[in-house]
């Protein structure tokens, strides 16, 4: 729970805003489907999976978007640009609203950005990410495309910390030259969405509250993370219960709300009956923190709707 | 931020591997390390076998603990690659090339293949120490178990001290926060009164 000096600016994806100072915007909550080894999904390569499956998961992130006031993102993971065509058809008719478009395969990324203006669904959609890994090609794509918002990942393996997060945003970090911020502007992205990259827990994960802070302060940009990347690849937590698992994925997403997060990146989208109820707590506790403070929460918060 | 320390008889110190990950260990007197990518395997006569998912901090975790072990002669590289990432890819890369000034693993076609958290010595070591076997795409476990075997038969421990790789600790520097309470560092601050974080240059 922060106040900034700087203006906090606001980007309107699809319907769903992110951004602004900490307790005006109610926390933006993206999950993710279709991801590598989840049950519903029979062939990543070719994109079959199970509809009523995939109907359910994605209805129910709605319903606690509606229950709650805190807008969703439904994150597509793709292996193939075959299974993201399938999988984009799926989207339309059962969610129509905002997504992200992701795969670990640039070429896949690159196509589903195509894909998406091609078919008029572009405005709703966010390119993620433009990051180190991001060459030449994949930035002419995307600049070619009509995808206008992305996902800036700010990770600086030659400087960890945030400074070198930081520093690979804005000047190139001495592993790019230009900085990223640059670049995705080059790119034709207006809708900048700055993720810090989550490490492991033991590697620096912590080092995302801090950034999304400072990177708040800075930038004036929307800041959230992955944060739920430090709890799954948490050696220690794997044989734990599910329920405990749990409780460590809420209350990671509520400190990196409480750290100054617009949005998250929560993960597997099963895990949506946790996070919302914990991402609503936390934005109704950071809206009263801040509430002598000129700061009005809008209609929609959660504050409004559960208290 | 680094140091070599010196120690073990047995080619390895307790406690073995140094750096935790999501690996099995079996025999660490084996000439063999495994990485199996992307593809769960379970694997019998080696000294550790595991996955690896991504071409920079996983990387790391294996040079680590490779070097650590001078009984290990071998890393076989099998299982599925991780599309994108490209770890398998990456590891044959820094055995063959090594890293540049920037830590970057030269020639790899990883997405983001960098080196930060272990020396360049670390690299030079694990390039000398071991051979890398490319059997990448092969899933079969017994495929891979009998090539162990034959690995395991002609192999001597590396002539040296096991190469621990040790974070030291670094001296806190003085952050300058102006006429602030608080401090985020990258010259970003709060004021506690006015609940205000801002950004201030050093200095004034």
């Amino acid at each position: 729970m922060f106040r900034f000096e700087r203006e906090q600016s606001r980007v309107n994806i699809g319907g769903v805003v992110i951004g602004g100072q900490p307790g005006e915007l109610p926390s933006v909550l993206c999950g993710t489907i279709f991801y590598q080894g989840q049950k519903l999904v029979e062939d990543e390569e070719r994109g079959i999976f199970s509809r009523p499956a995939a109907e359910r998961l994605v209805s129910r992130q709605a319903e606690l978007s509606e229950e709650t006031g805190c807008p969703s993102i439904l994150h597509i993971y793709a292996k193939s640009i075959e299974a993201f065509g399938k999988y984009l058809d799926f989207a339309e008719e059962a969610w129509g609203g905002a997504f992200i478009i992701d795969s670990a395969d640039p070429a896949t990324r690159m196509a589903a950005a195509a894909l998406v203006s091609e078919v008029g669904y572009a405005d709703k959609a966010i390119y993620n990410s433009i990051s180190l890994a991001t060459d030449e090609s994949e930035g002419r794509a995307l600049g070619e495309s009509e995808v206008d918002s992305a996902i800036i990942l700010a990770y600086n393996p030659s400087q960890p910390g945030v400074e070198g997060s930081l520093a690979i945003l804005e000047t190139g970090g001495g592993v790019r030259k230009n900085g990223l911020l640059e670049e995705a502007r080059e790119a034709g992205v207006r809708n900048l969405l700055i993720d810090p990259a989550v490490l492991p827990l033991g590697s620096g994960a912590g080092s995302a509250l801090r950034f999304s802070v400072a990177a708040k302060a800075r930038l004036g940009l929307p800041v959230g993370s992955g944060i739920h990347n430090a709890v799954s690849s948490w050696p220690w937590l794997s044989g734990k219960d599910a329920a405990i698992k749990k409780s460590c994925d809420a209350s990671a997403a509520a400190m990196q709300l409480l750290a100054a997060a617009d949005f998250l990146l929560y993960g597997p989208i099963e895990n949506a009956e946790i996070i919302f109820p914990a991402a609503a707590l936390a934005d109704i506790l950071v809206a009263e923190a801040v509430r002598d403070l000129e700061i009005v929460p809008a209609k929609v918060h959660p504050l409004h709707r559960l208290v | 931020m680094t140091e070599v320390v010196q120690g073990g008889g047995r080619g390895y110190e307790d406690p073995w591997p140094p750096v935790r990950g999501d690996y099995h260990v079996v025999d660490p007197l084996s000439a063999v390390a495994v990485v199996t990518l992307t593809s769960p395997m379970i694997l019998r006569g080696c000294a550790i076998f595991g996955q690896c998912k991504t071409e920079n901090l996983g990387i790391e975790k294996i040079v680590a603990n490779v070097i650590s072990n001078c009984n290990i002669r071998f890393v076989i590289i099998c299982g599925l690659e991780s599309k994108g990432h490209l770890p398998g890819n990456t590891l044959l890369a820094l055995h063959k090339n090594g890293i540049d000034d920037q830590g970057r693993i030269i020639g790899s076609k990883g997405a983001i293949p960098f080196i930060q958290n272990i020396p360049p010595e670390a690299v030079r070591r694990f390039q000398d120490q071991v051979e890398v076997i490319d059997c990448i795409g092969i899933v079969d476990a017994e495929e891979i178990e009998r090539l162990i075997d034959q690995c395991s038969r002609q192999s001597a421990p590396y002539p040296a001290e096991p190469f621990q790789v040790v974070k030291r600790r670094s001296v806190p520097a003085h952050i300058y926060a102006g006429d602030a309470d608080m401090t985020f560092g990258s010259g970003v601050v709060m004021d506690a009164s006015a609940w205000l974080v801002m950004q201030v240059s050093e200095g004034g």
